[in-house]
C-alpha cells in the first residue's frame, strides 16, 4: 500500500514538471476521460445524494413507527427486591438445616393451608429437616389410596415415606374457588419460578405496608404489596410476629419467619445444593491436582531438550592461514 | 457470593486455628437467650466474688444493678418487635434516605390536597432506599 502511493506521487510530480507535455498528449489520445476542470460539487453530487436518500429514510421509518412505547409503569413492574446477603447462596455455604427445620415448620403451619408442595415426598426430609421417625409419623397422618383389592375397590392407607405432600385442594379449580378466583402457585419451585428468587419471596412476605401509598387504588378483594407486578395481591399478610413457637426457641420475629420459610423453600426447589456444591470443591480439586501433575509431565518430557547445549567450536584463525 | 468471600472461606477451611460452629442440639428447650443470661450471670458472680474479699458491700450493689437488666430482656421478649421495622423505620428517617422520603411527603401533601395522582413510585423509591440500607443490618440480627 505503501510503496503504491509513493510510485503515485512520484508520479504526480512528475506531471507537474512537465505538465504540458501531458496536456497534450492527453488530448491527443482520447477524450471520453472525465473533465479535470470540474467543480468539487459535481464530484461529490452522488456521495451528497445517497447521504440525502439514506437519512431521509431513517427519517421516514421514525417517522411512520416511532419509538418503541414501553407502556409499563413502575407499579405493573413490581418494586424490584432488595438483594440480601444470604448465607447459603455463597459458594461455599450449605443451607442451615437448623433453618430449614423452623422454615418446614413455618410452611406446615401457616402456607400448608392454601399452598401445596406436591414435587416435595416425605423420603426427601429425612436427614435434611426431619429425622426418619418424625419423617414417618408425619406421613402417618395423611391418607393415600392404595392399589385396588381383590374386588376392585380402592382403599385408604396411612401415608409412607415415598408418598408426596397432600395438596390443601382436589384440583386448581377447588383451589381457585376456595380463594376469590385467585390460584395460590404449587411452591416446590416458587425460589426458581419467580424473578429475584429468595430475596423476591423474602421482600413479598414481610413487605406488606400497613396501608398503601396515598392515592394508590386497590381493588377489593385484593391487598397492596409493591413487590407484586401490579401491586395488587390476592393474598394478604399471613406472617405476624410470634405465629408459630418455635421448637429451639427462637423468637419469631415476622421476618425471622419470612427467612426461614424462604430458606425451606430454597431448599424444596433445588435439595441437591449441598451436594451440587460439594461435587464443584471436588472438581476444583481433581482439577488443580491434574494441572500440577501435567505442569511436572511436561517439564519431566521436555527436560532434554530444555538442558541441551548447542555448542559451536569455531575453527582455529591458525589454521585459516595455513590453508590460504 | 462473591470471588472472595470463597477464597477467605478457603483459607479459613485451611487454616487449623479456624473455629468449627456446629451447633449442636441445645439441651436447654428455651434456647440461646437465657442460656447466655446463665452465663453472664455465672461470669458476673465469679467476678463479684474475687471483689467481695476486698468489699463486701460493692458486690451485692451490683448484683443489685444486674436483676433490673434481666427483667428488661425478660419484657422485651413479651413484646417482640419485628427487628426489620424498627431497623427500616431507622433508615427511612436517616439523612440517606431523605430525599426519597422528601418527595414521597410532598406528594402525600399534593394528593390529600385533591390531586389526582398515585404516590406509588414515590412509595418505591422509599421503600428501596430504606429496605437496601436496613438489609445487612437485619441479616445481622436474624438467626
Amino acid at each position: 500500500m505503501l510503496a503504491r502511493s509513493c510510485l503515485r506521487s512520484t508520479r504526480a510530480f512528475a506531471g507537474a514538471r512537465n505538465g504540458a507535455i501531458n496536456v497534450s498528449k492527453r488530448a491527443a489520445s482520447s477524450s471520453s476521460g472525465p473533465n479535470p476542470e470540474a467543480s468539487p460539487l459535481r464530484l461529490n453530487i452522488a456521495a451528497a445524494a445517497s447521504t440525502a436518500v439514506a437519512v431521509g429514510s431513517i427519517a421516514w421509518y421514525y417517522h411512520l413507527y416511532g419509538p418503541t412505547a414501553h407502556a409499563m409503569t413502575p407499579a405493573e413492574e413490581g418494586l424490584h427486591p432488595t438483594q440480601y446477603p444470604w448465607v447459603h447462596q455463597q459458594f461455599l455455604k450449605s443451607f442451615d438445616h437448623q433453618a430449614l427445620r423452623r422454615g418446614f415448620q413455618v410452611y406446615r403451619e401457616v402456607c400448608a393451608a392454601c399452598h401445596s408442595l406436591s414435587r416435595v415426598p416425605y423420603r426427601a426430609l429425612v436427614g435434611q429437616v426431619l429425622t426418619v421417625d418424625e419423617a414417618k409419623a408425619l406421613a402417618e397422618e395423611n391418607e393415600y389410596d392404595t392399589e385396588p383389592n381383590d374386588q376392585g375397590d380402592i382403599e385408604k392407607r396411612p401415608g409412607k415415606l415415598s408418598d408426596y405432600m397432600p395438596a390443601p385442594y382436589k384440583n386448581d379449580e377447588a383451589a381457585r374457588a376456595a380463594n376469590n378466583g385467585a390460584l395460590p402457585p404449587d411452591l416446590s419451585l416458587i425460589v426458581k419460578a419467580r424473578h429475584g428468587g429468595c430475596n423476591y419471596i423474602f421482600s413479598l412476605l414481610t413487605g406488606y405496608p400497613d396501608e398503601p401509598p396515598a392515592g394508590a387504588h386497590v381493588q377489593s378483594g385484593l391487598n397492596f404489596n409493591p413487590y407484586f407486578p401490579g401491586t395488587g395481591i390476592a393474598m394478604a399478610r399471613v406472617l405476624f410476629d410470634e405465629l408459630v413457637e418455635y421448637e429451639d426457641g427462637t423468637p419469631a420475629t415476622t421476618s425471622q419467619m419470612a427467612k426461614d420459610v424462604t430458606e425451606f423453600l430454597n431448599w424444596a426447589a433445588e435439595p441437591e445444593m449441598d451436594d451440587r456444591k460439594r461435587t464443584g470443591l471436588k472438581v476444583l480439586v481433581v482439577t488443580s491436582v491434574l494441572f500440577a501433575l501435567s505442569v511436572y509431565v511436561k517439564r519431566y518430557k521436555w527436560a532434554w531438550l530444555k538442558s541441551r547445549k548447542i555448542a559451536y567450536d569455531p575453527p582455529k584463525a591458525e589454521n585459516q592461514h595455513h590453508r590460504l | 457470593m462473591g470471588i472472595w468471600d470463597t477464597i477467605t472461606d478457603l483459607v479459613e477451611a485451611a487454616t487449623p486455628w479456624s473455629t468449627v460452629e456446629a451447633e449442636a442440639p441445645s439441651s436447654n428447650p428455651a434456647g440461646a437467650g437465657p442460656a447466655k443470661e446463665s452465663a453472664s450471670e455465672v461470669a458476673t458472680e465469679t467476678v463479684d466474688d474475687s471483689k467481695s474479699k476486698d468489699d463486701s458491700s460493692e458486690g451485692k450493689e451490683e448484683e443489685t444493678e444486674d436483676e433490673p437488666e434481666e427483667e428488661e430482656e425478660e419484657e422485651e421478649e413479651e413484646e417482640l418487635k419485628d427487628p426489620k421495622e424498627t431497623l427500616e423505620e431507622e433508615c427511612r428517617n436517616s439523612k440517606q434516605c431523605a430525599p426519597a422520603k422528601h418527595h414521597f411527603e410532598e406528594c402525600v401533601e399534593r394528593v390529600e390536597n385533591g390531586s389526582k395522582e398515585d404516590c406509588v413510585e414515590e412509595f418505591f423509591h422509599l421503600t428501596h432506599c430504606a429496605t437496601q440500607c436496613a438489609a445487612p443490618k437485619l441479616w445481622s440480627v436474624l438467626k
